[in-house]
């Protein structure tokens, strides 16, 4: 039975990467999540001026996770990663009330871009072991993810130093791009 | 045939680029390698590649060394191009840093300090500070280097960052390859300023001492070169140092052993026993002689080197180092060795090689000059030689006597008979002209002289410019010796032929003289052409004991080969600091002429990169003349001293540039006229409009010619009232000036007031005060100078009294810490101005009072006083 759905999944794939961007306002813990993807431990991160790049093995599916920085002074190169991107997990702090408007325009121009078009997007509303945190919904709200049209998305809740919801949302993603692959 | 032609528009072009860009996102691992392999080799060949730079950059989070190794090499080559994408590697670089692997951790730091982007330096600065205090030696060495380059392209976040404390902590470092690498980014660092940064105390030269034994040669080469800058405090300490230095001497690199003997020779001037220097120095001896033995380039470095400090020639030496050893032996040369360097000398002189021939016959002509008591032995050697008769020999050997009879006249004049008998053999103009020297100077002697000459007179218009110099003062000289009727004759030949068929204007104006002082007062002429000459020196020491200094200071450098001080060839960072000074003293004095002097420095230091060894300095100017900008390089400084008022554009080529200034008690207008046109300009005028001071030229305009390419600056006395423009005060000097050439050139300029105060402007405190109490309020301005700030006051009053604005008094008040001060000026014929200027010294902003009688004048006033401070 495993032998027969590896096989299946491969010729689906290939043994190609699936390329994701990990994308999101500076520290809203993007290079934690990746890490916390990665290895399953929390590191300690410093602000990432420039990228950091691995590869994670989940539910048969490689994932190549681009982690850029989400200083403004980089956000403008992010445009340089979108070729041949299969999926985007957009990051939020959702304990910032204060930028959620801005976090809202930077994923609305994501969204816009040619290069995006197909790509599936996978929100993560982070820092939910924060009592601050705002509900998912909430988030759903300030982000006007409604306005999404055309694409396949999901948010989730997540505690990247807690490790919930994380998996969840990977869950979703490899389903998503399985089913958009057949 | 149309659809197999598109196949020709789908290949071409996008190919090469696209295809890379394509492999280098590839998902396997060597397909990537190799793509990005073949950017490297694009890049190698001269390829722009730069437009896969955020592709080669992504390709830098590997495992590989080798592929991690290529994107660095990569990032060095095209960070600068890419400046704003070159953030994206900083996150690497950070993680890298910090990598288990201390090769990894290396690579990082030095390829930081490779990119050369000053946006990116700021985030470097936390990695290179770990990497600083790393575990590993080989990481903390590299960083030590890197110190040095980021100082270089950031120098205030180097001390910002306490990165030079770090470097000093370094020197007492466990590792001596650590030790010399800190050691060698100080002295980088300090080579690059002003600022003592790096100075040895005891503490470090303790350890540098120890670290000396154990590190590579070329860390030796550091610390050696650390310690000759070291000032030893006392004999002992000197004494210490040469002692843990004399090993050095013996080691295989030759570098180690010239940076060792610079170590002693800096060190042996404090010492003062005889005896040890003369250990000493017979223990430099054998490894710079060992030195000789190497291959023929260091052997010459050697021999350079020998030189500046102070054996024999091989007959295989290539030419330069057999000439440098002469040079060697003539300066050793004293009486007792005489005799051997003599034979040696002799035997060169025999040999197949003619320069090498010639070099050593006036290297005899040399030492006889330099040791009277040898001359006779070394006139005898010239002798044997000159009785080979082999021609170019001869030849030399006769301009060496030359010189010999001028250094000791009336001694060996016996030879003349077998110099005669060579004299059919002479072709080189040197020899010719040397032994017409000689003949004329004893022609007394010399029975046949008038035959000889006469001989040679045969020729006389087809010599060259020397022999028929040489020969018409030597006829002279035989006609005031003995004034027969065949001197006379051969006389009247040579100076009609020297008169009127020569185009040479020298041998000419020379023949003119000769003839006008034989014509008119021949004892005169005696007086004139038999005068006694001073003798001639030896000039093999020449070097002047200053740069014989910084020489032997940078011993085991370029430097010391060249015999000329590296700033001469090396434009570093220094000598921009210098010019630098150089401009702007010259920005500060308003006169042409006193702004010459740099101007003319600037000249040298910008010619000087070409004057490498036998390179003559002159080379830039023939240059410049062909490309007609001759002088263009001393112009920038005195342009820039003077503002600009027409502009070459507007002027057709010509370009004015002046100011208004006062010197000696008078307004003149300091001009400066540059003709980049394609013609030659002349007939300069000058006309002045109706102004408020009724300044007008006091003389007309004396502009010279103006060649194209050539500038001239002028000095115009100007008088005031001559042609008063009625109507408000204002600063507005309408000029201008015409020439033959051109059309007349209108321009503007603006009187500053500050040319125009008087001598006489001083007052006594209490007649200022009883003034300052007779001009009404109404008359009383005050102006805020918000930007200027007076940083000392007793500055600001010599800037303000230098220009007659002058200080009456001043008070402090101590509540608000502001300065009062009070100055008065005057402007001819009776404007006062009454001047009161508040400030807190140090901070910005000076409010000023005037109370004048011309309040229309306060204006100007201030204008004078914003620029005077604000300098």
């Amino acid at each position: 039975m495993g032998m027969f759905f590896s096989r299946f999944f491969t010729s689906l794939f290939g043994d190609r990467e699936a390329r994701i961007l990990v994308l999101g306002l500076d520290n809203a813990g993007k290079t934690t999540i990746l890490y916390r993807l990665q290895a399953g431990e929390v590191v300690e991160t410093v602000p990432t001026i420039g990228f950091n790049v691995e590869t994670v093995q989940y539910n048969n599916i490689k994932f190549q996770v681009w982690d850029l920085g989400g200083q403004t002074s980089i956000r403008p190169y992010w445009r340089c990663y979108f070729p041949n991107t299969q999926a985007v997990i957009y990051v939020v702090d959702s304990t910032d009330t204060e930028r959620m408007a801005t976090a809202k325009d930077e994923l609305h121009a994501i969204l816009e871009e040619e290069e995006l078009k197909d790509t599936v997007v996978l929100i993560y509303a982070n820092k939910q072991d924060l009592p601050e945190a705002l509900e998912s919904a909430a988030v759903s709200e300030s982000l006007n993810l409604h306005k999404i049209k055309n694409r396949e998305w999901a948010i989730f809740k997540t505690s990247a130093v807690k490790g919930e919801g994380l998996f969840e949302g990977l869950n979703w993603l490899s389903d998503t791009l399985k089913s958009k692959g057949r | 045939m149309s659809g197999h032609d598109s196949k020709y528009f789908t290949t071409t072009k996008k190919g090469e680029i696209h295809e890379l860009k394509e492999e280098l996102n590839s998902q396997y691992k060597d397909k990537k390698k190799d793509a990005v392999k073949k950017v490297i080799a694009a890049m190698t060949v001269g390829k722009d590649v730069s437009m896969l730079f955020t592709d080669v950059v992504n390709c830098m989070q590997t495992e590989n060394l080798e592929l991690k190794k290529l994107v660095y090499l990569y990032l060095i080559n095209y960070a600068k191009s890419q400046p704003d994408l070159a953030i994206l590697a900083v996150n690497t670089f950070v993680k890298d840093s910090q990598d288990p692997n201390p090769l990894i951790r290396a690579l990082a730091v030095r390829t930081m300090g490779c990119i050369r982007v000053d946006k990116i330096t700021e985030y470097l600065c936390d990695p290179l500070q770990r990497c600083l205090k790393d575990d590993d030696p080989y990481v903390r060495k590299t960083a030590a280097i890197c110190v040095a380059k980021l100082h270089d392209i950031n120098a205030e976040l180097v001390e910002d960052r306490g990165f030079l404390e770090i470097l000093k902590d370094l020197i007492s470092d466990s590792n001596p390859m650590v030790v010399a690498n800190a050691v060698a980014a100080l002295a980088e660092i300090q080579e690059g300023t002003t600022k003592i940064i790096f100075e040895i105390t005891n503490h470090t030269l303790f350890k540098l001492l120890a670290a000396l034994n154990e590190c590579t040669e070329w860390g030796q080469v550091f610390i050696l070169d650390a310690l000759s800058r070291y000032k030893a405090k006392d004999v002992r300490d000197a004494e210490n140092i040469v002692e843990r230095v004399t090993p050095r001497l013996q080691h295989a690199n030759c570098a180690v052993v010239l940076s060792a003997v610079k170590v002693i020779l800096q060190q042996m001037e404090l010492i003062t026993s005889t005896d040890v220097v003369r250990n000493l120095c017979k223990k430099m001896a054998p490894p710079l002689v060992t030195l000789i033995s190497a291959e023929p380039e260091i052997q010459y470095v050697a021999l350079r080197n020998i030189n500046l400090i102070v054996f024999f020639c091989k007959y295989n030496d290539p030419i330069y180092v057999k000439m440098e050893k002469l040079e060697i032996m003539i300066k050793l040369a004293s009486d007792r060795n005489i005799d051997q360097v003599l034979l040696e000398f002799k035997e060169y002189a025999t040999e197949v090689d003619v320069d090498f021939v010639r070099k050593a016959v006036r290297a005899i002509g040399r030492c006889a000059i330099k040791l009277e008591r040898a001359a006779e032995r070394c006139i005898s050697v010239l002798l044997e030689l000159i009785k080979l008769k082999v021609n170019y020999v001869v030849q030399e050997a006769i301009v060496v006597i030359k010189d010999i009879f001028r250094r000791y006249p009336n001694t060996y004049e016996s030879i003349i008979a077998t110099l005669c008998e060579n004299l059919d053999n002479l072709d080189e103009p040197e020899a010719k002209a040397s032994m017409i020297w000689i003949i004329g100077e004893y022609a007394e002697r010399i029975d046949n002289a008038d035959e000889l000459l006469e001989g040679f007179l045969e020729t006389f218009p087809e010599e060259t410019a020397q022999v028929q110099l040489q020969l018409l003062t030597a006829t002279v000289k035989l006609f005031l010796k003995k004034p027969t009727e065949g001197p006379q004759q051969m006389i009247q030949v040579v100076l009609n032929n020297a008169t009127q068929e020569t185009d040479n204007p020298d041998l000419r104006d020379r023949a003119y003289i000769y003839w006008r002082l034989l014509s008119t007062d021949p004892e005169a002429a005696k007086d004139v052409v038999l005068a006694e000459k001073p003798t001639i020196n030896d000039d093999s020491n020449m070097l002047e004991p200053s740069l014989l200094d910084e020489l032997l200071s940078n011993i085991a450098t370029l430097a010391s080969v060249y015999h000329k001080p590296p700033d001469s060839f090396v434009s570093r960072v220094r000598a921009t600091v210098q010019r630098d000074d150089d401009e702007e003293y010259a920005a500060e004095s308003l006169d042409p002429e006193s702004s010459s002097a740099p101007v003319s420095e600037i000249t040298t230091s910008v010619a000087a990169p070409g004057g490498v060894p036998g390179q003559p300095a002159a080379v830039p100017d023939i240059l410049g003349d062909l490309m007609g900008l001759d002088g263009s390089a001393d112009q920038q400084p005195m342009t820039r001293s003077l503002p600009v008022l027409l502009s070459a554009s507007a002027g057709q080529g010509l370009q004015i540039s002046g100011k208004l200034v006062r010197r000696n008690g008078q307004v003149v207008y300091s001009l400066m006229f540059e003709n980049s046109s394609q013609i030659p300009l002349d007939g300069f005028m000058i006309q002045f409009n109706k102004n408020t001071f009724g300044l007008a030229a006091a003389a007309p305009l004396q502009v010279p010619p103006l060649v194209p390419g050539r500038s001239e600056s002028v000095v115009l006395p100007m008088v005031m009232y001559q042609n008063v423009a009625p109507g408000p005060p204002n600063s507005l000097l309408q000029v201008a000036v015409k020439n033959n050439q051109q059309p007349v050139w209108y321009f503007n300029d603006k009187i500053s007031i500050e040319a125009l105060f008087g001598e006489d402007g001083k007052m006594e405190r209490q007649h200022f005060l009883e003034t300052w109490k007779t001009i009404p309020d109404s008359h009383e301005f005050i102006k805020e100078l918000p930007s200027v700030c007076v940083n000392s006051v007793e500055s600001a009053i010599q800037k303000l009294q230098a220009t007659n604005l002058f200080f009456i008094a001043r008070r402090s008040q101590k509540e608000s810490r502001q300065e009062l001060l009070y100055l008065s000026a005057k402007v001819p014929p009776n404007i006062v101005f009454l001047v009161e200027l508040a400030t807190v010294v140090g901070t910005a902003g000076v409010k000023c009072a005037v109370k004048t009688v011309s309040p229309e004048m306060a204006p100007l006033l201030f204008d004078a006083l914003e620029a005077l401070l604000s300098t």
